[in-house]
């Protein structure tokens, strides 16, 4: 059980005390920015990255930090579902569903108690699934030589829009604008590459300035578009009246949702938001015509929040034991990672085997501090909701503005960033995904270095790339990622729309 | 009707050509390459974004409205107040230039403008603290800098 061991260090590492505030911060400031509209996780976490470079925190204090702000923005999203029916980010869609007809019953406290507790459950099997999971993957991905990650990265790419994104060529297409900007710069053998002797950019462009821009500064814009300056009605909160039996009640709900929504976690292209889909159908199929869903029914606010929770641990996974994240938000702390040094993938279990752990058992830590957040303090969040976006949306960009200042003191990076951000507000209104621009930027360089080796060891010969079985099936695996949303998207998606839509009219019709 | 998705098409196989002439004109490095050349990835990215391209120009997805008018106006005055901020942060100093950038979004998002501008400089003021003081981190004071202590 070399695991426990682990585990236990990774207790040590997460258990001190500079460590455990910074995770009760990172708690507390993940749940404020998922609940806050406007300000989705990835987004969240990409302004905080600066801001944790310039505190000066060590590395795993600084990503026990932001670790602890993602799994806190995933139990924030329901607060603003429950109470506003507006999803904080798209996972958080399928509690919309129950959770917002539960608080027109006058129930808002006990959804968002239950829908907590559900996010507790979710995160906790899908923690553990990781413990069990993850050195395995790494001990299996220490076998990939040059040609295998060369593919994975293309399946990471193809794979990312998930099965029921729209249009896959758009995907190509934002993968290969990052990619485009990662090659900016002096490449490994000092040559210099589209730089136009600018010297600000002969070290490249920091993807950390493009991640803010993209998100924060286009946020901005499309609230202004949207008018949405003044923010919407909210539900009134009652007091909480929680037996034992209504939490027993959703306990089985829960754990299937949990697992379920861990294995859509790990697997690439299926993601929190399939998740929480196939959670909420599940539970509708499982409890059948005893249920009431979309009418408030409790277990309908549990499944697809567990499922929801429970994919954004399971796509850890990958992020850490590949290097190759499977969501937005996964991709910003890959960003950290590199930016502090780590070289993510199956070595890092081995290499800084103490930050790995040490995240793992912060993530464990983090659950019981959000569970104890999320319930007495609920009430904190309920009133920060709020706060008009229209004082939010500035504030956040300012904070964007500090951050990306105190990276460098240069002007030069403040205008790159707002570039940045209306060009993610132009590709935002043609429908150009932006992870995979992310994506590109931070997996350009690794990308490049792998081809090159792979030629080295083929002595330029390019079918290395797919001469071995697992480079095989990982092509195959990216084709399909890129052929399946025409097959498949079209259908899955009409059901989601067609759940959705029909819950959403229940509410007026009784 | 779907003209977005032709013209960024047409922009994307400019941008393709472009990038990929580029990726042709780099040097060979030192003792001669292998297989791959500080331009094998580029072109291989031009082409793929090339053919990309391609299929948005022949089948396109419709059109998302652009905001002409009077939003199309306030976006572009938001990004003006962006650059400006960018611009004036040091010669103004942070806590002013904070209080009109914030201050001006704010109001031009809906907000009074008493209490637009207020809430800039309340912000501005505790940022400005909290970076110089529990952060140590030094924000520029630029104009206000008869205001500094130590």
């Amino acid at each position: 059980m070399e695991t426990l061991g682990f585990l236990i260090d990774g207790f040590g590492v997460a258990l001190a005390p500079h460590n455990l505030l910074f995770a009760l911060m990172g708690a507390f400031l993940g749940t404020l920015i998922g609940a806050l509209p406007g300000l989705g996780p990835a987004n969240g976490v990409a302004i905080l990255i600066p801001l944790a470079f310039s505190l000066g925190l060590a590395p795993e204090t600084a990503l026990i930090m932001l670790t602890a702000v993602y799994a806190g923005a995933m139990y924030g999203g329901r607060i603003s579902s429950i109470l506003l029916n507006i999803p904080g980010d798209e996972p958080a869609m399928m509690t919309c569903l129950d959770g917002y007809p539960m608080a027109q019953k006058g129930k808002a406290a006990e959804a968002l108690a239950i829908s907590a507790i559900a996010s507790f459950i979710g995160s906790l099997i899908a923690t553990v699934g990781l413990i069990l999971l993850a050195p395995v993957l790494a001990r299996f991905a220490l076998t990939f030589g040059p040609a295998e990650y060369f593919a994975l990265f293309l399946l990471a790419f193809a794979t990312l829009g998930g099965i029921t994104g729209k249009n896959p060529i758009k995907t190509v297409v934002a993968a290969c604008l990052g990619l485009m900007v990662a090659t900016v710069g002096i490449d490994s053998t000092g040559v210099q590459r589209y730089t136009f002797g600018t010297l600000e950019l002969y070290e490249g462009i920091d993807f950390i300035i493009a991640i803010v821009g993209l998100f924060a500064i286009s946020e901005l814009l499309f609230f202004i578009e949207e008018r949405a300056g003044s923010g919407k009605k909210k539900m009134a909160v009652n007091k909480l009246k929680l037996s034992w039996a209504d939490i027993r009640n959703i306990l089985p709900s829960s754990v299937r949702g949990g697992i379920l929504g861990f294995i859509a976690g790990v697997l690439p292209g299926a993601g929190a938001s399939l998740g929480s889909f196939i959670g909420y159908t599940l539970e509708k199929k499982v409890v059948g015509k005893k249920g009431y869903f979309g009418e408030g029914d409790p277990r309908g606010v549990a499944g697809p929040e567990a499922g929801n929770n429970g994919a954004s641990s399971g796509a850890l996974v990958p992020m850490l034991t590949l290097g190759v994240p499977g969501s937005g938000t996964t991709a910003v702390l890959l960003a950290l990672l590199i930016s502090l040094n780590i070289t993510p993938g199956p070595l890092m279990f081995t290499q800084n085997a103490d930050i790995v752990w040490g995240v793992i058992a912060a993530l464990l830590i983090g659950n019981f501090l959000l569970l104890l957040l999320n319930i007495p303090l609920v009430g904190i969040f309920v009133k920060l909701l709020s706060v008009p976006p229209m004082y939010l949306l500035p504030c956040v960009t300012m904070i964007a503005f500090v951050g990306i200042y105190s990276i460098s003191n240069t002007t030069f990076d403040l205008y790159f960033m707002v570039a940045f951000g209306v060009a993610g507000y132009v590709l935002r209104k043609l429908e150009i995904p932006l992870v995979p621009i992310i994506l590109g930027l931070l997996l350009g360089p690794e990308m490049e270095k792998n081809l090159r080796h792979a030629m080295d060891i083929s002595d330029g010969d390019w079918t290395i790339l797919w001469n071995s079985g697992l480079a095989v099936g990982l092509w195959v695996f990216a084709g399909l990622g890129l052929i399946l949303p025409y097959l498949v998207g079209p259908i899955l998606r009409r059901r989601m729309k067609v759940t959705t839509a029909a819950a959403a009219g229940n509410p007026e019709g009784d | 009707m779907a003209f977005n998705d032709r013209i960024f098409g047409v922009l994307l196989i400019v941008l393709a050509v472009a990038y990929g002439w580029g990726a042709s004109q780099f040097p060979e490095p030192f003792g001669g390459a292998e297989g791959i050349t500080p331009g094998t990835f580029p072109t291989l990215l031009a082409v793929v974004l090339g053919v990309s391209s391609l299929y948005l120009i022949v089948r396109p997805d419709p059109d998302n409205a652009w905001p002409w008018g009077r939003t199309g106006i306030e976006l572009i005055v938001a990004v003006i107040v962006l650059v400006l901020y960018a611009m004036l942060l040091q010669p103004l100093g942070f806590i002013l230039s904070t209080t009109l950038a914030v201050g001006t979004l704010c109001w031009r998002m809906g907000a009074r403008p008493l209490g637009a501008y207020l809430v800039g400089a309340v912000s501005g003021v505790v940022v400005f603290l909290l970076f110089n003081f529990a952060l140590d981190l030094a924000l520029p004071l630029g104009l206000l800098s008869f205001l500094e202590v130590s």
